[in-house]
């Protein structure tokens, strides 16, 4: 306590702020010397600057805020960062309008395909609606986008969302890279702005239909004992919205007198929320319960039909009572008027009414605040923390509830974000970072091999490595599980670490052998032909461009190459002592010199390539704290 | 912010400096080593495995097993079943297409509950599993599921005095309560993880845990101390460990050494941070069993049986057959296995998805024993399915939804094969007099609980009655132990020698 005083009095006396413009104001007598503060912030109290706000962050600091703000950055990205400040460079991001289309971009290779096959045989009748569109034309706009698009941050931010509101190619969703692409689109151009909205569009778009197989669910039908599938009654509640059991606005759970936690909803519940959903089917059809009709069914929004056709029923042979069920419904103590005497398209009504008691539920909050943190920065948020944000979530300030925007700045910016120290009050602190993203962190924080800006990465033999890529979840829980607490300590300590749950001893080994297929077999990225005897174009199959650290492969300069990568790939986390374990490695490996005296090609490749493996292999790198 | 945490960024990336107040403390693990009080299950000297299949999503076990018996007026099972499951029902016993009649299947009745029907067919893809029971080499659980305590009917289930499972109807939640057995906790560890927890030890090589996955992570294998070996199902030697620098490197041999010994050395560091400190220990435990496990693949026979291609639970089941044909030199004297065979949650297109998914799952079943013949350990193997739930009986027009008693197989030499264990619940799910239904989409409250079911298995793993309470918490509340008297009957006891003044301990009881 007698440190932190004396600290409190050389703060308050040494520390002078200017007005205007940046200064800085080295602080720091006694125990510890030369602190520097470095401040951009206006204000003439320093208040901003005490809360952290104001500082222009060093490299590192940079670099971290980059770790959890975007899927990767670049020496220039930081440098830029540290330059403007974590604040105006966030703001220009959350300004930028959404940029890469991937429905358009599957779209471009798909007709790529048919245009050369028409080339090789231009009477062979080809069209977008006969040619195949296979599942990696998704991965490979994927790919390009996360390369390529300036809204770096809203990339990162729907990769989150597509962890939370997932839907998977594990389904009946293989094959139509279409309707994953417009799903995508539906996350990107919604991660900034408002979660009804963002409830809506995946409610009404087919690929969610589909995958939780509402899409052309009738209303019931009691004298055949058929009734409304409840599968997304339950999981747009127990996954996309509310949870379980009731919440406090912090997160923690509200419990009963006998400290039992109180369910959200009751079996109940989900029957009259059943009906709800009921109606929705093919925008392209013309009847509920008619098959889709092709590829781009799946860009369609869902069509709502409240009585079925009876044309259908007869070619069907299956008569369907009715498309949506008009009649009252009661859940989450919220009750539907019965709309059965209403014109029946104003049944659909029930979907929005529904949709507006799920969002308006206190749980909302701090249920999605805590997944968003989780997906960004942390994987035990305090109660704090989660708090700060749901509060946000609930009123952007300006009586807004549910606006994303403020949501992402709020968790990013957050202190806790922010403060990189948090082992002080907290041995848990950050967050195992997922396979996919590590692999992401590699190719956005490296220097590619590449000419044109275009890259067609089918990031097959990454997923089969690391079991992760974009829309290809094992189930509706996601690769992984919010409450996940793996083995030993964090049990012990009743920690969650979510990403733990794909972290096993089979997993680990191809994480390092994957490492080495990207790193020292120089294969990072997966180039297929769009179409028979097509000339191969390696400038859309990028390798690693390292030759500009050529010159730091020498023993002398090894430590520079590992500041280097420990900044760009691990914001300056791995310590000291563990960079000296890996320059030690590298220094023991050859490097030698020809006839002429120029250091050998193959020595410079190695040495390079096993530090950034074995960097990429740090547990300092893999926990982002 | 406050001045102390304003410091704090003072010291770090956020600010640039160097680390102040940088000590942190080494939290020493917590978890408890087991009391000297458990633990009197004797070491064994005879080898034993259990093999866990999860049907995941949730099978339509109502599919799997139906009754098929058509007398108005006696054993009515199909025309009742067919009249409440309408679009999802299966052809009869004799029709084209139609359920695989089973052999004098015995279904009496279970603390009790009286089983409904006396005659059964399993789904028309399940021919393995068909000659399989009718050679008495399989039997069905009668409607299982998660329970914390017996819930006799409807009553009693509405009436709020029973314990009820938390996340009832919930993938997430039942899936984690078959594999823990405790459903009333989200926080409990696993079955077999907690009889490894008492039994790794007999095992000569700690390096491979007893408990060994082909699904990653799961709940079911981990204890407090032990933890699952995750295992791809490609076991070929050569696909262990960390993959060799090219060697074209010349010196690749050497230079693979180095890379492996600072990545080593890397995780060998003392982590403060928690999630560091299990990063590495998970990687050091996954080092340190590469050589083991290596050597012991080199020693794999050739095994006749063929397992059906393009299945992926052959694919798993051959593996796990090959890992128990080198069970000596990985020093293993009870070992259990873990599968998740997914792709169960069949809201939509559930005709055509047993069709295939049964279909795979009999077939897998039927070559894994005839490999257990073949290597003379079909006596010494038990394999069982489990699933999150049941599906609704009532239709969604192609499709069920969740529900919760199931049926579940258990297969294996000393299994009391040919049986239908449990209390088979009426099929009448939409009349008022169904006191086992709990709603009008038919979900049965279960007849047998997981703890009844698995405690039968830990008694014949070898795990004393008095510790079964270690391994299964619930289990006073379903069975007490008393010599002969098994919590089901389902394994043949015939030859196991199990102590009588050994009484479960410590059981939690309501």
């Amino acid at each position: 306590m007698k440190l932190k005083l004396t600290f409190f009095f050389i703060f308050l006396f040494k520390i002078s702020f200017q007005i205007c413009g940046q200064q800085t104001v080295t602080f720091g007598l006694g125990n510890t010397k030369n602190i520097t503060v470095t401040s951009s912030s206006n204000s003439t109290d320093g208040v901003k600057t005490l809360q952290s706000s104001g500082y222009l962050p060093n490299l590192n600091s940079a670099s971290r805020f980059l770790s959890q703000a975007t899927l990767g950055a670049k020496l220039t990205d930081i440098q830029s960062v540290a330059n403007l400040g974590k604040e105006k460079w966030l703001d220009a991001q959350l300004a930028l309008s959404n940029s890469f289309g991937m429905e358009a971009y599957v779209k471009k290779l798909h007709k790529t395909r048919v245009d050369s096959m028409l080339r090789n045989n231009p009477s062979g009748g080809y069209t977008l609606d006969n040619v195949n569109a296979e599942n990696w034309f998704f991965d490979v706009s994927w790919f390009q986008g996360s390369l390529t698009a300036p809204d770096v941050v809203r990339w990162r931010t729907a990769l989150a969302l597509s962890e939370i509101l997932v839907v998977s190619r594990n389904s009946d969703l293989d094959g139509e890279p279409y309707g994953m692409a417009s799903y995508y689109d539906i996350l990107l151009r919604n991660s900034f702005g408002n979660y009804r909205t963002l409830l809506d569009s995946i409610t009404y778009h087919p690929a969610m239909g589909s995958y939780l197989t509402f899409l052309n669910n009738h209303a019931a039908n009691p004298s055949k004992q058929i009734y409304p599938d409840e599968n997304y009654a339950r999981e747009i509640m127990q996954l996309f919205s509310i949870g379980l059991f009731k919440l406090n606005l912090d997160g923690s759970e509200i419990k009963d007198a006998n400290n039992k936690s109180i369910p959200t909803y009751t079996n109940t519940d989900i029957a009259n929320l059943a009906k709800v959903f009921t109606g929705l089917g093919w925008g392209d059809r013309r009847y509920l319960g008619q098959y889709q009709k092709d590829k781009f069914s799946y860009t369609k929004r869902m069509k709502f039909f409240p009585l079925d056709s009876l044309d259908w029923s007869y070619w069907n042979g299956n008569p369907i009572y009715k498309g949506h069920d008009p009649g009252p419904k009661t859940f989450l103590g919220s009750s539907l008027p019965n709309r059965t005497s209403l014109p029946t398209a104003q049944w659909e009504l029930d979907i929005s009414d529904a949709l507006t008691i799920i969002f308006n539920h206190p749980n909302v909050a701090p249920f999605i605040s805590r997944r968003m943190i989780q997906r960004l920065v942390s994987s035990n948020p305090s109660p704090a923390y989660i708090q700060r944000i749901a509060t946000i979530f609930n009123d952007n300030g300006l009586s807004v509830r549910g606006d994303l925007k403020a949501v992402v700045r709020a968790i990013l910016l957050d202190p806790e974000a922010c403060d990189c120290n948090a082992d002080q009050n907290s041995n848990y602190a950050g967050m195992l970072r997922e396979p996919f993203v590590r692999y992401m962190n590699l190719m956005r924080g490296l220097k590619l091999t590449t000419q044109g800006g275009v890259y067609r990465n089918t990031m097959y033999d990454i997923y089969n490595r690391i079991e992760q890529i974009p829309l290809y979840s094992p189930t509706v829980f996601n690769f992984f599980k919010p409450d996940y607490i793996p083995d030993g300590d964090l049990k012990t300590a009743n920690k969650y670490a979510p990403e733990f749950q794909l972290l096993n001893s089979q997993t680990l080994t191809e994480y390092t052998n994957a490492l080495n297929r990207w790193l020292i077999d120089d294969s990072p990225s997966e180039f297929w032909n769009l179409f028979d005897n097509e000339t191969y174009k390696p400038d859309q199959n990028p390798k690693f461009d390292l030759a500009v650290d050529s010159t730091l492969a020498k023993n002398e300069n090894i430590p520079q190459l590992l500041d280097k990568y420990n900044l760009i790939l691990a914001h300056g986390a791995i310590p000291k002592v563990n960079l000296e374990t890996i320059r030690r490695a590298i220094v023991s490996m050859p490097y030698t010199y020809d006839y002429y005296g120029r250091p050998n090609q193959d020595d410079i490749y190695r040495r390079i390539r096993i530090a950034i493996f074995l960097i990429m292999s740090s547990p300092d790198y893999l926990i982002n704290r | 912010m406050n001045r102390r945490n304003f410091i704090k960024n003072v010291g770090c990336a956020a600010m640039g400096s160097t680390t102040l107040l940088s000590t942190l403390t080494n939290l020493t693990s917590l978890n408890g080593a087991l009391g000297a009080d458990l633990l009197k299950s004797a070491p064994p000297t005879d080898y034993k495995a259990m093999i866990c299949i999860l049907l995941s999503g949730g099978v339509d076990s109502y599919n799997m097993l139906v009754p098929t018996g058509t007398n108005t007026g006696g054993d009515n099972g199909y025309n009742e079943y067919k009249t409440v499951r309408t679009d999802l029902a299966l052809p009869s016993v004799g029709s084209a297409g139609g359920l695989l009649g089973l052999t004098n299947p015995q279904c009496t009745s279970f603390r009790g509950i009286n089983c409904n029907y006396g005659s059964y067919g399993v789904h028309p893809s399940m021919t393995g599993v068909q000659s399989l029971f009718n050679s008495g080499k399989l039997a069905f659980m009668g409607n299982i599921g998660t329970l914390v305590e017996p819930i006799a009917n409807y009553t009693q289930y509405q009436s709020g005095l029973k314990k009820l499972p938390v996340g009832m109807f919930s993938h997430s939640d039942q899936q984690q309560q078959w594999q823990t057995s405790v459903p009333q906790s989200r926080d409990a560890a696993g079955f077999a993880g907690r009889i490894a927890d008492m039994m790794n030890a007999v095992n000569s090589h700690q390096e491979v845990s007893m408990n060994i996955s082909l699904a990653g992570k799961n709940i079911f294998q981990r204890g407090q101390d032990i933890s699952e070996y995750a295992i791809s199902n490609n076991v070929n030697p050569n696909n262990v460990g960390f993959d060799s620098l090219p060697t074209w490197w010349g010196n690749s041999g050497l230079l693979t050494k180095t890379r492996n010994d600072a990545l080593d050395s890397l995780v060998s560091k003392t982590y403060a941070n928690l999630l560091q400190k299990t990063y590495s220990t998970t990687t050091k435990g996954a080092i340190a069993s590469f050589g083991v496990f290596k050597d012991a693949l080199q020693k794999v026979p050739t095994i006749a049986t063929q397992f059906p291609a393009n299945n992926n639970l052959a694919d798993d089941l051959s593996a796990i057959a090959k890992i128990i044909s080198v069970r000596n030199f990985l020093g293993a004297k009870r070992q259990i296995f873990f599968i998740d065979a997914g792709g169960w949650d069949m809201h939509s297109g559930l005709i055509s998805g047993l069709n295939t998914n049964l279909g795979e799952v009999s077939a897998a079943l039927k070559s894994f024993y005839d490999a257990t013949v073949e290597l003379g350990i079909a006596d010494k193997v038990t394999t069982f399915t489990i699933s999150d739930f049941a599906r609704t009986i009532t239709s969604n027009g192609g499709g069920a939804d969740h529900a919760w008693g199931g049926n579940t197989m258990v297969m294996g030499g000393k299994v009391n094969g040919g049986k239908v264990f449990g209390a088979y619940p009426k099929m009448d799910v939409l009349s008022a007099s169904n006191l086992q239904n709990t709603s009008f989409r038919g979900t049965f409250i279960p007849s047998i609980s997981t703890d009844e079911f698995y405690g039968e298995l830990a008694l014949w793993y070898g795990i004393s009655p008095y510790d079964l309470c270690y391994a299964l918490p619930n289990l006073g509340n379903f069975y007490s132990y008393a010599a002969n008297s098994y919590p089901v009957g389902f394994m043949n006891f015939g030859d196991t020698t199990i102590s009588n003044d050994n009484l479960p301990q410590n059981c939690l009881t309501y």
